[in-house]
This record gives C-alpha cells, sequence and structure tokens, in this order.
C-alpha cells in the first residue's frame, strides 16, 4: 500500500547510532505502534546522553481543572534557565488538536518536541482507523513514548486536557500516568494548588473558573521566582478549545499593591 | 562576664574533657567532670560533642561555641522542616499559627505537638526545624531573656530578642542545627498604654487617608513600639516582616494569606484567615497536618485558641462546597426558565 509506505517514513531523524527495528522496541499493546515508524528512530538508554549546560528545574506554573463548563487549562509565560528569563512570553500551553490542549512543564526544549510528536502520532492514529484517540489514550501513548528515556535527563511532565470524554490526565517523564479532576506542575504548583483547593467545584461559570485560574497563577507568579509575566488561558469544550486574550500580570500586581 | 561565672565556666576545666572514651557518656548525664563548685548545674548540654582536640586554652571561651567544627552527631534519618507555621501583623496585633504535626522521615513521630511557645507575656516564637533543636533553643531563649530582665529591670525589646537569638545561633553555622524561629510579639514602651494609643491613632489616620499606599508605611514604621514580626534562622538569617511562613507546607499557606491580608482585618477575620491558610497547606502538604494552634499577640499579651483538629474543618469546607453546588445548580436551572 502506497499510503502505508508513505506514513511508515520517518520525517525526522533523532540522530540515533543504531536504528533497531521496530517490533521489539516497545511493549505497548496498541498495534499502530508496532507498525509505525516511530519505536526506530527513539534512541536508547545506552547511547550517549548529551550533558545539561546548566542546571534545569521545573521553573514555572501550569494548571488545569475540569468542571460543568468543560477543562480550563491556565498557565505563566515565563521560561528560565536557572536565574536568566530567556523569554517572558513563552507559550506553556500548546494545542494537539482541536480537542485535545497540553500544558508543559520542564525542559521547554524536550516538551516542544514530544508534544509535536505526540500531535503527529494522534493524527496517524485518526487518519488509520477513522476516529480520534480518546484523552486516555493519548495520555497512554505519551507515555510509552516517553518509557524508553526514563533514566535520562529527559524532563516533560505534561497535562493533557482534552474534551472527549472530558478527561484530565497528568503525564510525566518519569513514568507517572495519573487521572484526575485537578493538577498544577511546576515550581509554582504549592501556591496554585491553595488557591485552586479554596474555589475548585464543578458547578463553577466560565467566568469564575476563569478567574480562579487567574488567582491562582497570580498568586504563584507573586511568591515564585521562576514563574512571571503573563498569564495564558485556554477553555476546552466540545466544540473545541479557545483561547483567551493573553494577560500580563502587572496590571493585577498594581492593583493588589493599592489595596 | 556574669553570666560566665553562673555558667561555671572556666579555662582549666577543659582539660578535664580531653578524655574522648567517656566523653559521649558525660554528655548524656549532662555534668561537670572535676568541678569544684558543688552546684551541678548542667550547662554544656548545648555544646556539641567534640572529640580529642588540642584546643588553645588562650581563646576566651564562650558558652555557646563549639570546639571543634569537624565532629558532629551524624542524623538517624533524613530530617526536614516537616511543618506548617506562619504569623502575620495587622491592626489588632500578631497572629501566629501552626499546625501540631511532628514528622520523623515518614512517619507521624507526634500528632499533636507545641510548635508555638510563649517566651513572655508579649513574645511567643513558632518553631521549625528540627524538634529537638528548636526545644531546647527556645528554653535557651527564654533563659536569657529572663536574665536580661532581672539585671537590666526591663524588658528586651523583639528585635534585640532576635538579634541575641542570631548571634546566640551564629557559631553553630554550618553544623547540623536546624532551627528557623518566627518571633511574634508585641513591644511595648515604659509608658506602655501609650503605645497601643499610638498605633491606634495611627490606624485611624489611615482610614481617612485615600491611598492605600500610606497606610502601610505608617503602621510599619514602629520601631520599638506595637506589633513585631521577626524571624531568625539557624543560617545566619534575621528578618523583619509583616508575614512569614515556614515550613513544608509554606507555599500553600503563602497563597492564602498573600490573596486576602491586609493590615485592617478584624480580629475574627485574621483569625480565620490564619486558620484557613493551614488548612489549606496541611490538605496538600503530606508532613504538616492534625490540629491547628493560633495564639494572638495583643497589648495585653498572648492569648491562645482552643486546639481545632482540622479534620472538622474538612468535612465543613467538603459540606460548604456541596451547599453552594446544590444552591448554584437550582441558579441555573432557574436562569435556563
Amino acid at each position: 500500500n502506497k499510503l502505508a509506505s508513505q506514513l511508515s517514513v520517518v520525517p525526522i531523524q533523532f540522530g540515533q547510532i543504531n536504528p533497531v527495528p521496530s517490533s521489539s522496541a516497545i511493549p505497548s499493546q496498541e498495534s499502530l505502534l508496532t507498525s509505525s515508524s516511530l519505536p526506530t528512530s527513539l534512541p536508547f538508554a545506552s547511547s550517549q546522553p548529551v550533558p545539561l549546560p546548566f542546571p534545569m528545574s521545573h521553573g514555572t506554573t501550569t494548571l488545569a481543572f475540569l468542571f460543568q463548563g468543560g477543562v480550563l487549562a491556565a498557565a505563566d509565560t515565563r521560561s528560565s534557565c536557572s536565574g536568566l528569563v530567556a523569554c517572558p512570553a513563552s507559550q506553556k500551553i500548546l494545542p494537539i488538536h482541536s480537542h485535545l490542549v497540553g500544558t508543559t512543564s520542564g525542559t521547554s526544549a524536550d516538551c516542544a518536541l514530544w508534544k509535536r510528536i505526540l500531535s503527529r502520532e494522534l493524527r496517524l492514529y485518526q487518519l488509520r482507523h477513522g476516529r480520534r484517540l480518546s484523552t486516555s489514550g493519548a495520555a497512554k501513548l505519551l507515555s510509552h513514548m516517553l518509557h524508553p528515556f526514563k533514566g535520562t535527563e529527559l524532563c516533560v511532565a505534561a497535562t493533557l486536557c482534552g474534551w472527549d470524554g472530558g478527561e484530565l490526565f497528568y503525564v510525566c517523564s518519569d513514568g507517572t500516568r495519573l487521572q484526575g479532576k485537578l493538577f498544577s506542575v511546576g515550581s509554582g504548583s504549592p501556591y496554585a494548588y491553595s488557591i485552586l483547593d479554596q474555589g475548585v467545584q464543578w458547578g463553577l461559570t466560565v467566568a469564575e473558573a476563569t478567574s480562579i485560574a487567574r488567582e491562582a497563577v497570580f498568586r504563584a507568579t507573586y511568591r515564585d521566582a521562576y514563574s512571571g509575566n503573563c498569564v495564558d488561558i485556554y477553555h476546552i469544550t466540545s466544540k473545541g478549545w479557545t483561547r483567551r486574550r493573553r494577560e500580563d500580570l502587572k496590571e493585577d500586581s498594581k492593583k493588589s499593591e493599592a489595596n | 562576664m556574669a553570666l560566665e561565672d553562673v555558667c561555671g565556666f572556666k579555662e582549666k576545666l577543659f582539660s578535664t574533657l580531653e578524655d574522648t572514651t567517656t566523653s559521649v557518656h558525660d554528655y548524656c548525664n549532662l555534668e561537670w567532670k572535676g568541678q569544684e563548685t558543688s552546684e551541678k548545674i548542667p550547662h554544656h548540654f548545648f555544646m556539641p560533642h567534640f572529640s580529642q582536640t588540642n584546643f588553645s586554652i588562650s581563646r576566651t571561651p564562650s558558652p555557646f561555641g563549639p570546639r571543634d567544627r569537624s565532629v558532629t552527631v551524624r542524623r538517624p534519618f533524613p530530617l526536614s522542616h516537616g511543618t506548617t507555621t506562619l504569623g502575620f501583623i495587622f491592626q489588632g496585633g500578631v497572629i501566629a499559627a501552626a499546625d501540631t504535626r511532628a514528622s520523623a522521615g515518614g512517619l507521624v513521630a507526634c500528632p499533636a505537638v507545641h510548635k508555638i511557645t510563649p517566651i513572655h507575656s508579649h513574645l511567643v516564637v513558632t518553631s521549625s526545624g528540627s524538634g529537638a533543636d528548636c526545644m531546647l533553643w527556645e528554653r535557651i531563649l527564654i533563659r536569657e531573656i529572663r536574665l536580661y530582665q532581672l539585671r537590666h529591670r526591663r524588658r528586651l525589646s523583639i528585635r534585640g530578642t532576635a538579634k541575641l537569638l542570631s548571634f546566640m545561633l551564629h557559631p553553630f553555622k554550618g553544623t547540623n542545627v536546624c532551627v528557623a524561629l518566627t518571633l511574634c510579639g508585641w513591644d511595648k514602651e515604659d509608658g506602655g498604654p501609650g503605645c497601643a494609643k499610638n498605633s491606634e491613632d495611627t490606624s485611624c489616620k489611615t482610614d481617612d487617608s485615600p491611598s492605600g499606599v500610606i497606610s502601610s508605611a505608617t503602621h510599619s514604621l514602629s520601631p520599638n513600639c506595637g506589633p513585631q514580626l521577626i524571624y531568625v534562622c539557624s543560617d545566619g538569617a534575621r528578618l523583619q516582616g509583616e508575614v512569614f511562613s515556614v515550613g513544608s507546607g509554606s507555599p500553600y499557606a503563602y497563597s492564602v494569606l498573600d490573596g486576602s491580608l491586609s493590615w485592617d482585618l478584624s480580629k475574627k477575620e485574621a483569625i480565620s484567615l490564619a486558620r484557613e491558610a493551614v488548612f489549606r497547606a496541611t490538605h496538600r502538604d503530606a508532613y504538616s497536618g492534625n490540629n491547628v494552634d493560633l495564639f494572638l499577640v495583643t497589648a495585653q499579651g498572648w492569648s491562645q485558641r482552643r486546639r481545632e483538629d482540622l479534620k472538622e474543618e474538612y468535612y465543613r469546607d467538603m459540606e460548604r462546597k456541596a451547599q453552594k453546588q446544590q444552591s448554584g445548580t437550582t441558579q441555573v436551572m432557574t436562569c435556563k426558565k
């Protein structure tokens, strides 16, 4: 099948030293992985990892929660490199497809790459099987794709927020995959957790949920040095995701100083 | 120095402590060896254990200093600041709140510990870090403050107390002493009630002032009068501020406090804010929990609220959320119609 052979070509080379045939790579229940191109391109732990140039940390605040109006995801926009604000306007919430959004935490480069890989794999699944993979399936897929890198310096902590089933999953490069109603990830997450615990319940309106999410990120950026600048808010419903205009938290802090 | 005489420190005593084989035993027995005076006062319990070294006898012995920093007792398990304590200032005084869980690694060693200790009638200290070290240093601080009061016939200010504590802890910097205390107190000038009146006057003024910036300036400009909150830590930090939270649960408490804290809170609001902050922290932090202790320090002294179990608070919170949800859904349904 010409289409199948085209789909099995890997456009991206990951610099692997010894490409190994796919079937032995990942013990996975999903049949698509055994025939797809992905396992051949994954380097194994035996290859030389690139040493990190500076100590990294999960310097961020991202959060996501479920409520009656769908799923709300929020994050700050500061990318830090151990003391330097490398980018004050980075995107930590990356859309994967029209009804799935992922928040990222950990190493920005790793997160961006794995999000793209995940989008590609989900699109391939959709083309092959004629239906979209559920959020739970997407989380499992990401988790299995990250598994060969366990023990290396890969650092990805993502929250997948999707409408297929209205689910929220936390996937991490050390192998964790958790389903839940409320997650916050990153160095600013404890600060956000308190505010979310106070206010989040099922029956919130969209406006209330947005203001709680913004307040939580704001409180975290107030106390955490590695979070700051602006806040991004994404709202996922049955119609897809919508993004609020990015708001600079400087105005919020000016208002609270004046109070 | 009078204190040295009271403690019985004499230079030649150190020669008797060179014998290392029994020094650990003596350390535990808390007795001087070969002291001529009749009283056996356990003074050297605060000196760290030292091995056989040649002391330079010419060095003036300070009662608080370690002799040989390279030898310290190894910890039996990894300690952490497993606690949530907080303190903040508002117009009605200083609130100090803490949870009551003492953890040792993953074990809840004691679910009902007192992390807030009164030092004197107008000073209360919250402790975090190693439980044993905190208890010891609190007792030392109580003793030193009392000695100061007896000698100089006036009470040491809160800032002076913080400085004293910081200097006492300084020789142990670099050792395993782990103490993080927040001193919450009310300073009284010699004209006691006058001080409270001053702060009331300033608070009245701030009500009339148009912008909020002025109020914060006037109430923080109280150098030796009124509510004081100072954080002292065994690393050497000594910080004065208006809100502090210490421990593993502190980030959770900070965001709750930052959201609602202001100078103009009423006493009831301040107490419920402190309780809410500790509750949120104990909900998320594994090393904090059980009950919450609350102290309020005013010009009249400290007062303690009855210890509250946070289990009840959790169930009340769940009920409140369920009720809100029910009323919310009925509202939505009526709107739809």
